[in-house]
């Protein structure tokens, strides 16, 4: 792991830490509804500023907090074209299959590759230390998954290459 | 110094709570449109009665300690006013003229009246119309602009504060002609027709207002808001600015909930998971110290350890090991291999990240956010000896305070603490 | 199609009682060109106190009434390259001890900054992630996560 993934993931932490105190909000626009207010978006009084942790410019994740709901969204780091394609099949995958995970949004926001939606009814039901572990967990574990799936992409690669270029190769 | 007593009620989170005026019954709501009062016996809750007239979730529950009627309000926009009779608890529709979610209710201190705080900008202060046999509501509007979050009576009986989600505190008067005597001028003000504004403030970094409360005096005002602070406002005459506004910002993660325990000392509880004693005067206000002790050992068992933990029908259950290990990997994701501690839990504490012990769990007695902090039991001073909270993980936890606040009691406890 | 038009309209928006975001605080009294002077004075100050390596005095200075709200845009620029100056040129080692002698009130301003530059990465600022992930790391230490949660709900922004 290298040395600035600790501190950016440790910031990450501390912000999502201190944006997931939420409560019960009935919506104050709609009778008897109960939206999250980060989607809804038009009672200034109940969002929050939007805060971003970034690493360097490709890696950062913005924290929209609010009184009900908090939308979390990550830029995963994307190097070449390769890493552009796999990541978006690999969050595309995921967002089609969003209710299966319960927190996840099944549209990015505008600039980022993956975004979670954290309402109160999750943080009542689950353990608010085990979302964020989870969320933790999620960014370290993608950029490894990425860096894999990259390797096993070019040995096949190498592989298809070596047994197509085998039969037209003339034996010496 | 007895340890602290502590209540499973439910899974899920307590929206409501209120102790009957014996302290034998307590009513909860356990996140959803029925209230439930249990009885206690021995040193477990069984379930008495179910209040159902609500459709949505119930938001507050009041029970008046002198004529042992609850009111509930609720998101639905109504409220109820529950009267025991011989053939259980009746309700009584209130006509409170609201719009949006009813958020708060608060009985008045001699109960001829109450407070609902709403999502429609407005304060509805219900009386009860002899005429035609029902709760009748006058509403307070000016200026609220957002969502009231939390109201507390003056101990006068005519005076009503009120946070609101935009971060102001209003002080009202709550005064209805017709229904009680004329009150008398106080420091807050002395012009009190119904509605009147006497005092306005706004929390320091702009938080919404979790939680106010007069002191027992009624000459101070206290407030918690989403910015991590705790205020206490001191008035000093009608129209005039307060003799001292303190804020006291912490470290820690917002307070909800706070409760007077004596002229001097304020305990707040909020998603930091434990309650803290603050004591002061109107020189300055500090933070004394947790009612919890995350430093002793581990996860707490609940009290009834032994009879078997009421959690919504799993009681006999409840002491199968297989049983609990599957339920700790359902509900919260914990495997029985010893996972590796959070990363950097171990400095955290005094950056108020909560600590998180081996086993998955909170240090802390509540395992999330603690909602509701009130008093429980008053020592012959008339300081609060014992509060009760409850907290989003359906756990109702019962504390001794070392009430008073002066110096030489906590200096001992600290002491104690060290030995 | 723009008979139905109407149905767009925000009404809530329309109402007279409706809260918007300029009431949630109140504006500086010193008004922007007030504000706008004494940024400059501030910026220009502080270059002078990091030439001579007092880092503290210069954050003391910067962090005292930094300018907030709408319409003091060039102060706030000016501010922030101020702030985002001083965090390049601290020794790493140097850090805890700065923060610990700084009050609240400059503490949770520094968090906004902090906040702010990380904003700014990758749309020319010229800090790096690291050094304001370290100043970040270090000031939760000291601060708490407290500092973080008024950063959010501070209407004021810096």
């Amino acid at each position: 792991m290298s040395n600035t993934l600790r501190p950016y993931l440790n910031a990450v932490r501390a912000t999502l830490t201190a944006a997931l105190t939420l409560e019960n909000f009935s919506s104050q626009m709609v009778e008897r509804h109960n939206k999250p207010e980060i989607e809804v978006g038009n009672s200034p009084e109940v969002l929050l500023k939007p805060l971003i942790v970034s690493r360097n410019e490709s890696e950062k994740v913005l924290i929209e907090p609010s009184v009900n709901s908090i939308r979390l969204s990550i830029k995963i780091k994307q190097a070449d074209e390769i890493e552009k394609i796999l990541c978006h099949k690999f969050t595309r995958f995921m967002m089609m299959r969003a209710e299966g995970f319960v927190i996840l949004r099944r549209k990015p926001l505008p600039g980022y590759d993956i975004s979670f939606l954290i309402t109160n009814f999750h943080s009542e039901s689950m353990l608010k230390h085990k979302l964020v572990d989870f969320i933790i967990q999620f960014m370290e574990d993608v950029d490894k998954e990425i860096s894999e799936m990259k390797l096993s992409l070019n040995a096949r690669a190498r592989i298809v290459a070596e047994s197509y270029l085998s039969t037209v190769s003339c034996p010496i | 110094m007895s340890a602290p007593e502590v209540f499973q009620l439910s899974l899920g989170p307590l929206t409501g709570i209120a102790f009957s005026p014996d302290r034998s019954q307590v009513c909860v709501c356990p996140n959803s449109n029925e209230a439930q009062i249990y009885t206690r016996n021995g040193d477990s809750w069984d379930l008495t009665d179910t209040l159902a007239e609500h459709d949505k979730l119930i938001t507050a529950i009041a029970w008046g300690p002198n004529t042992n009627r609850i009111v509930t309000c609720s998101q639905d926009r109504n409220a109820y006013v529950w009267t025991q009779t011989e053939q259980g608890w009746k309700p009584a529709l209130v006509i409170l003229k609201i719009n949006r979610a009813a958020t708060s209710v608060k009985w008045s201190p001699a109960e001829n009246k109450f407070a609902v705080g709403s999502g429609s900008r407005v304060i509805a202060i219900c009386h009860f119309d002899e005429e035609n046999n029902w709760w009748t509501a006058k509403q307070i509007k000016k200026p609220l602009r957002s969502t009231v979050l939390s109201l507390d009576w003056h101990p006068n009986n005519y005076l009503l504060a009120a946070g609101t989600a935009d971060g102001k505190v209003y002080v009202y008067s709550g005064y209805i002609k017709g229904l009680e005597s004329k009150p008398e001028a106080t420091i807050w003000g002395d012009r009190l027709p119904t509605g009147q504004l006497l005092a306005e403030f706004r929390s320091p970094n702009g938080g919404w207002i979790h939680d106010v409360a007069f002191s027992p005096s009624g000459d101070a005002l206290a407030f918690v808001a989403h910015d991590s602070s705790v205020n206490i406002i001191y008035a000093s005459g009608p129209n005039e600015p307060p003799a001292a506004h303190i804020v006291v910002k912490l470290p820690a993660l917002p307070f909800t909930s706070l409760t007077w325990t004596s002229e001097s000392s304020i305990v707040a509880a909020g998603h930091d998971c434990q309650p803290i004693l603050f004591s002061g005067s109107s020189s300055g206000w500090s933070l004394s110290n947790s009612l919890d002790d995350p430093s002793s050992s581990g996860s707490k068992p609940l009290t009834p350890s032994a009879t078997g933990v009421r959690s919504g029908g799993v009681g006999r259950l409840g002491n199968n090991e297989a049983f609990n290990m599957f339920k700790a990997a359902d509900s919260k994701g914990q495997r029985s291999v010893s996972q590796p501690g959070a990363g950097g839990s171990s400095s955290t504490a005094s950056t108020g990240l909560t600590q998180v012990g081996q086993d998955g769990l909170l240090l802390t007695v509540h395992q999330n956010t603690i909602t509701h902090v009130e008093a429980y039991e008053w020592n012959q001073n008339g300081d609060v000896s014992k509060i009760f909270t409850a907290g989003r993980d359906g756990r109702l936890v019962i504390w001794p305070v070392t009430s008073g606040g002066s110096k030489g009691g906590l200096a001992g406890r600290m002491a104690g603490l060290q030995v | 199609m723009s008979e139905y038009a109407f149905r767009k309209i925000n009404i809530d928006a329309l109402e007279e009682e409706v809260l918007l975001p300029s009431d949630l605080y109140d504006p500086d009294p010193r008004g922007p060109d007030g504000v706008l002077s004494d940024a400059q004075r501030k910026s220009g100050e502080v270059r002078n106190l990091v030439s001579k390596g007092d880092i503290p005095g210069a954050l003391n200075a910067i962090l005292s009434e930094p300018p907030y709200g709408e319409g003091v845009d060039q102060a706030k620029d000016l501010t922030t390259s101020s702030l985002l100056l001083i965090l390049n040129s601290t020794r790493a080692a140097e850090i805890p001890g700065i923060l610990k002698a700084l009050d609240q009130e400059q503490q949770d301003h520094l968090m906004a900054y902090i906040y702010k530059g990380m904003a700014a990465i990758g749309q020319g600022s010229d800090v790096s992630g690291s050094v304001l992930l370290n100043w970040h790391a270090q000031l939760t230490e000291v601060a708490g996560v407290g500092c973080i949660v008024r950063v959010m709900t501070d209407r004021r922004t810096l």
